[in-house]
């Protein structure tokens, strides 16, 4: 069990403090904060989750900025407090609609209402949205949404896609809508992360996908839910069948390598029909976790090329090339590569005609940045650096730069080819046909190639 | 409600108190409700509303749920510093445990269990009885944590009422929540009790395994950790066991599957059939390894415990290597974890794979990563013996990129390479000697001069390579000096000639006559000695084959291991470290700071410690229980006024050749915490307990703060401490609490000290002599120097007519200067705090030419008064300061203080 719960801003100014047990002593919050803040002297590395100060035992995760801390005395599950703070994140983030210090000062008596439901003694009660509003009263005050970055994987939506609404992501599950009635809906948010290493002769070292379906359901009255997956879907690597070079890309079986499911949701269907059935709870919640090694199209390809022009002169060119449809356009994309230590000075040549982008050379950790607003599907991009060095290469230059590391953000397309066949709710009455959202996105994780 | 929360922090002009009682009485509901939210508000920023307690109080009776959490939120912060009032609210809690709405029954009792006064708790016992057979479940299993809380305040009730046998009785309870809140709150009285209080039965654990399918989340986890405890009879109630806990993996909280995995590891022994074994390692490898899809946080628990799995069972992830590979965005804690698992799971069929990862680890920016790296590589080699050729060819192009730090790591563990394959690779050798100018690190230094003194026959320059360290040896960290002290007795006895031999007498001469080390001396007279009787008894000392190393770092031994397995999906999992060497929870240090649910209470340490004092008299110890423990829960008392040391058996006094001292049993308990110590006793003399200590001055006495840690084996207890006669007479005035210590365990304690007790005579002396023992290990003894700075009275500021009329009083004889060439004072401003914060305090200021003159005054018990006068230029080197006193004979140790006061 846990001995006090606390928010502290990123001054290390206490925003939300709660003591269970009062067995740790006062200023463990300072103490805390003041170890973290100086793990190594000299500040480069991050202190770790889990840490020990003369016996007291502090675990943090960060969220949006803000650092949730418990502490504890005795040897607990460090798994079960780390998942705690996440959640008890989650559902002030349900409850606010806007988790930042300001919503959290704003509503500190439902924020403190809500702790004493969630934590009893140290003891974890109830963390469900859901259950937790028959218990906690006070309403929140909800805060201009407009100026406020959001948390969760679902704020990707706010950026760039149109599209998709984005109201979803700073809405109280709770709070009335100021409008009236609020309005029958459901988002579904199949959410994936790419992890590929590509050699330096662009072959797949590693690839992975971790995949996450999230729910928000605003649906009045709980009714269950159909969620119908691929049904050709495999679970586990033995479910594989026979090695076919040709299913990695385009057409075959979509095999996971492992899942797992929120306790709402019931698997009697899902061995058959590949069906997943629930009555959602409030809140935004995970209806599954899935993660997949098998091969797949990678969304891009990187090739760079490094030539020495003398002693003192390199060119880079970096090449890009985004391989999916041409129907679906990337954005945010940033690439970048660490350059030799003696690096002192990097122009910079784009191909002709191009429009919203970004190169820089950061002199302080000598890496190049290139930052692309947009790449539409089939195109390729080309950057050429040209690097002056403070001293001669003696060669290396190839081992001391790189690997290229790429972020981006892909709406609307998945790499998995993992699918939502539909979406069937339980109707009320003939007229009842509540909007659903079903959204694809795609994310760089780790994404990377070796040169 | 309308409006934001954060209007309840703005403050009017009238006095907020007054107004806040008049609408705290006011007849309208809603203006009820808003008064006590600014009350909440203003106790959460700090501000002491005790005040108006008895009007709050009267809010409570209501029947608005959101007013009356409120008001509760309110008592479970105040109720300790006003017990007598608190008892008001007893009535409306009885009162308020019998409502027909279940929710307010509930807040009743979960609200009287977190008001640790003892009149309150008296009554708490009839509705917690009635609340734990209640018909609602949300009652009950408020009710079952309410029994943990109670066992915490006062065991004995539990024990006398029968709250034991309820709680047992709620195991079986139909509602998967009181379950899982009952088997908590076992478990959490089991483990501060020595009586069987949770058995798990073979009953008991059939029906938690239903539960566990019915229960949430961290109902699972609460009851599958009470199940670990449980030994199955056999390998058929072990398979049965494993069989019902299995589709826990699939669980999506992270701790779940932790929990899983641990029961099933440990059931997991008693099985025997392989297939089955085989099969489960199967089941367990997906869900560990989607553990490392998380967030961050959740990998790295994740990790610390797959490290250890994987040392006890590595064919459940041997095929899985590829999951561990660093990603570009780990964090850094990540990263290193996720090498040390590569490394444990690296084999012949991996390791090429494995290389190229390294390799390019080895060329990122972040340098601790980059060495761990480097070493890794390094490790593969000494493990895999086929695979160490690869290896060495990576660290050899490594070695060719010239980045500093991968030289230096590189060459560290190529040292341990050759320990490993003795006469295989030595062909590298030269490659090696490239890089020498460029060590500079004291561990690369030394191995480097360890393989050219082990090799001296094969490297033709290895004189002038030697030659080229022993310009600098003086200079050298002790452990550079060890290495070329040895290497040159190779080099000479391998070549003796005449280079050499003079080599060998530079050395020797250095590390005997020149050196203060005494591991150095020593070494250098054995080798000395052996030389001079008989060199070929030497060189079959020197030159002896060595014994052929292995990796075992970082490996735990088998006993170790088996403990840590037992505490997987524990902090001790995470630590790697026994639970007894961290948890502290041992009733004995824990220090109750009841009023403490809000950051910055207006509860300063008096108020706060004078409540403690109340209540360690409110509740007498519970001694005869039988309890261990028991004794400890009084809260510490508050440190007791200075005092003269009463008279205690002189034990440690003929042993420093002292008279009549205080000595002062250290018994009591104090939370860690304040600024770093120095150190006095290193662990390495002090048998390995280590202290840290320093005289310091707090709201205006003098207290000796320690900091104890055992880095012993063994636990210590029963601390005693005594002080040398000393020029100012300090001796302990009071009970100093320092708690019986685990080993690695580390205690503060802050003894209150009294002057004029055992003056010592002669020259005024800043030094401090100390003695500490403990029940295990004989005295250690150590000396400290009494900071001057510490005997400035809070009340030595002088008005300036007194202060210039004592200095005319005082004959010329009592002026004493001195000068301070390389202190610069930058900002006055920063100084005159400093030494104001010293009680220090200034009274005026001049110019005198260019430069600033200031006065300041400053008193010692006694009342012996200090004149100072500092004069500099601001932003330049030089101060002078002048003093008069009548304690000129103080002067030496004054300007001391000052001159520390000064730099800052």
């Amino acid at each position: 069990m846990i001995s006090q719960f606390f928010v502290l801003s990123q001054r290390g100014d206490n925003i939300v403090f709660r003591d269970y047990r009062g067995e740790v002593q006062k200023g463990s919050a300072e103490i805390f904060f003041r170890k973290v803040k100086f793990w190594k002297e000299d500040g480069q590395e991050e202190a770790p989750p889990v840490f020990n100060v003369d016996g007291v035992n502090y675990f943090h995760v960060k969220v949006v900025g803000l650092l949730f801390v418990a502490t504890t005395r005795v040897n607990v599950s460090p798994s079960l407090v780390l998942e705690l703070l996440q959640r008890i994140a989650h559902v002030i983030k349900d409850y606010l609609g806007i988790l930042n210090e300001d919503s959290l000062r704003k509503n500190f008596v439902l924020v403190y209402e809500l702790l004493d439901e969630v934590i009893d003694f140290g003891y974890v009660q109830i963390t469900s949205t859901e259950m937790l509003k028959s218990y906690v009263f006070n309403e929140p005050i909800v805060i201009d949404a407009a100026r406020l970055q959001s948390l969760g994987p679902a704020s990707i939506f706010m950026q760039g896609g149109k599209r998709m609404p984005g109201t979803a992501v700073t809405k109280s599950v709770v709070a009335t809508e100021p409008g009236g009635r609020m309005r029958e809906e459901i988002f579904v948010d199949i959410i994936e992360k790419i992890s590929i290493t590509f050699s330096s002769s662009g072959y797949i070292l590693t690839s992975e996908i971790d995949g996450t379906i999230q729910m928000k359901s605003y649906l009045s009255g709980n009714p269950e839910i159909r969620v119908a997956l691929n049904d050709d879907l495999g679970i586990g690597k033995d479910g594989r069948p026979t090695y076919d070079y040709r299913s990695s890309s385009g057409s075959g079986a979509v095999i996971l390598d492992d899942c797992n499911f929120h306790e709402s949701v019931r698997l009697d269907s899902f061995d058959s029909e590949k069906t997943l059935s629930l009555v959602p709870p409030d809140g935004e919640f995970t209806v599954m976790n899935y993660r997949m090694t098998q091969e797949f199209k990678p969304p891009f390809r990187i090739n760079t090329l490094i030539e020495e022009a003398g002693a003192l002169k390199a060119e880079v060119i970096i090449k890009v090339r985004a391989e999916f449809s041409s129907s679906i356009t990337a954005n945010t994309i940033m690439v970048l590569m660490p350059l030799p230590k003696y690096t002192s000075r990097a122009s910079f040549e784009l191909e002709p005609g191009a429009v919203g982008q970004t190169m820089d050379f950061k002199e302080a950790n000598k890496r190049l940045e290139w930052g692309l607003k947009k790449i539409v599907g089939g195109s390729e991009h080309t950057l050429r650096a040209k690097l002056t060095f403070s001293q001669e290469s003696h060669g290396n230059i190839t081992k001391e730069s790189g690997p290229v590391s790429m972020t981006f953000t892909i709406p609307m397309y998945n790499a998995s080819r993992l699918q939502v066949k539909y979406l069937q709710i339980a109707k009320k009455s003939g007229t009842y046909n509540p909007y659903r959202w079903v959204r694809y996105v795609t994310q760089a994780n780790s994404y990377v190639a070796r040169i | 409600m309308s409006g934001h929360d954060s209007k309840y922090f703005s403050t009017t002009k009238k006095g907020e108190i007054p107004e806040l009682k008049e609408e705290l009485n006011s007849q309208y509901k809603d203006k009820r409700k808003d008064a006590v939210k600014k009350v909440i508000a203003a106790m959460t920023v700090g501000k002491d509303v005790s005040s108006l307690f008895t009007d709050v109080v009267n809010c409570m009776q209501t029947e608005n749920l959101e007013l009356k959490k409120l008001v509760y939120l309110y008592l479970i912060n105040y109720a300790k510093s006003q017990p007598d009032l608190a008892i008001l609210a007893v009535n409306t809690f009885v009162k308020d445990s019998q409502d027909p709405n279940p929710l307010i029954r509930a807040l009743a009792v979960r609200t009287m269990g977190c008001i640790r006064v003892d009149k309150i708790t008296e009554y708490l016992c009839d509705p917690l009885q009635r609340c734990l057979k209640d018909d609602d479940p949300y009652v009950r299993k408020t009710a079952a944590i309410c029994v943990a809380k109670l066992y915490d305040i006062n065991a004995e009730l539990v024990e006398d009422r029968g709250f034991l046998e309820s709680l047992k009785d709620l195991i079986s309870d139909n509602n998967p929540m009181v379950v899982a809140n009952a088997v908590a709150a076992l478990a959490e009285i089991q483990e501060n009790s020595n009586s069987p209080v949770f058995e798990i039965t073979s009953h008991t654990l059939s029906k938690l395994l239903t539960a566990l399918n019915e229960c949430t989340e961290w109902g699972q986890v609460f009851i599958l950790d009470a199940l670990s405890r449980y030994k199955a009879a056999d390998a058929r109630d072990a398979e049965n066991i494993v069989e019902r806990v299995t589709p826990r993996l699939q669980h999506a909280n992270c701790a779940v599957v932790l929990s899983a995995v641990k029961m099933i590891l440990q059931q997991m022994e008693l099985i025997t059939s392989t297939d089955v074994v085989r099969n489960l390692c199967k089941k367990m490898a997906p869900p560990l390894v989607t553990l490392l899809s998380a967030e961050p946080e959740i990998q790295y628990v994740a990790l610390r415990n797959i490290n250890l799995i994987v040392q006890r069972r590595p064919t459940i992830l041997a095929h899985e290597i590829k999951v561990f590979f660093c990603k570009y965005n780990d964090p850094i804690y990540v990263k290193m974890e996720k090498l040390e698992i590569m490394i444990k799971l690296a084999s012949d069929r991996n390791i090429d794979q494995v290389l190229l990862e390294f390799k390019e680890y080895a060329t990122e920016v972040d340098v601790d990563f980059v060495r761990k790296a480097v070493r890794a590589i390094g490790r593969c080699a000494i493990k895999l013996e086929r695979a160490a050729e690869r290896c060495i060819s990576v660290l050899l192009e490594l070695i060719k990129i010239k980045v500093n730090y991968v030289v230096q790591e590189a060459i560290i563990v190529i040292k341990d390479i050759f320990r490993r394959y003795p006469n295989t690779y030595e062909s590298i050798i030269a490659t090696l000697c490239e890089s020498l100018d460029t060590l500079d690190e004291p561990e690369a230094k030394a191995s480097m001069i360890w393989i050219i003194g082990e090799y001296a026959e094969r490297i033709d320059n290895a004189d002038e390579l030697l030659e080229s360290f022993l310009e600098s040896f003086p200079e050298e960290p002790a452990q550079v000096q060890l290495q070329l002290l040895t290497a040159t007795v190779k080099l000479f006895l391998k070549k003796p000639t005449e280079g050499p031999q003079q080599m060998i007498q530079v050395v020797l001469n250095n590390a005997t006559v020149e050196t203060d080390n005494p591991d150095l001396r020593d070494r250098a007279y054995i080798y000395w000695r052996l030389l001079s009787t008989d060199p070929e008894a030497a060189k079959d000392v020197v030159l002896a084959e060595k014994p052929v190393i292995s990796d075992d770092s970082n490996q735990l031994d088998s006993t170790l291991l088996d403990e840590l397995l037992a505490n997987i999906a524990t902090l001790s999992s995470v630590y790697h470290k026994p639970p007894e060497t961290f948890v502290t929870r041992v009733k004995a240090t824990a220090q109750r700071t009841e009023d403490d649910d809000y950051p910055e209470g207006s509860e300063t340490g008096y108020s706060e410690s004078s409540s403690h004092a109340a209540d360690g008299v409110a509740s007498p110890p519970t001694s005869s229980s039988g309890v261990p423990y028991s004794g400890a829960r009084q809260p510490a008392p508050a440190p007791p006024a200075p005092a003269p040391p009463a008279p205690v058996p002189d034990l440690l006094g003929d042993l420093i050749g002292l008279d009549n001292n205080a000595i002062v049993p250290i018994d009591q308990p104090v939370a860690p915490s304040g600024p770093p110590l120095p150190v006095l006793l290193p662990a390495s003399s002090g048998q390995g307990l280590q202290i840290c200590a320093q005289l310091t001055r707090q709201d205006g006495q003098i207290f000796y703060s320690l900091l104890f840690e055992n880095g012993s084996q063994i636990p210590l207890d029963g601390f005693m401490i005594q002080f040398n006669k000393n020029t100012f007479g300090l001796a302990a005035a009071g009970p100093l609490q320092v708690p019986p210590l685990q080993p690695g365990a580390s205690a503060r304690a802050l003894l209150p000290m009294v002057m004029f007790q055992n003056m010592s005579q002669g020259p005024p002396s800043s030094l401090l002599q100390v003695a500490v023992k403990n029940n295990q290990q004989p005295v250690s003894y150590f000396n400290d120097k009494i900071p001057f700075q510490a005997f400035f009275t809070e009340d030595g500021r002088m008005e300036r007519g007194s202060f210039l009329e004592t200095w005319r009083s005082l004959p010329d004889s009592n002026e004493i200067s001195k000068d301070f060439p390389d202190i610069v004072v930058n900002s006055m401003e920063a100084t005159l705090d400093r030494l104001a914060a010293s009680n220090i305090f200034f009274i005026a200021k001049r110019k005198h030419a260019n430069q600033d003159v200031f006065y300041f005054s400053a008193k010692i018990p006694r009342g012996v008064p200090f004149l100072i006068e500092l004069t500099t230029v601001i932003g330049t080197p030089g101060v002078k300061c002048a003093i008069k006193t009548p304690g000129p004979e103080m002067a030496p140790l004054f300007f001391e203080a000052i001159e520390t006061l000064i730099k800052g």
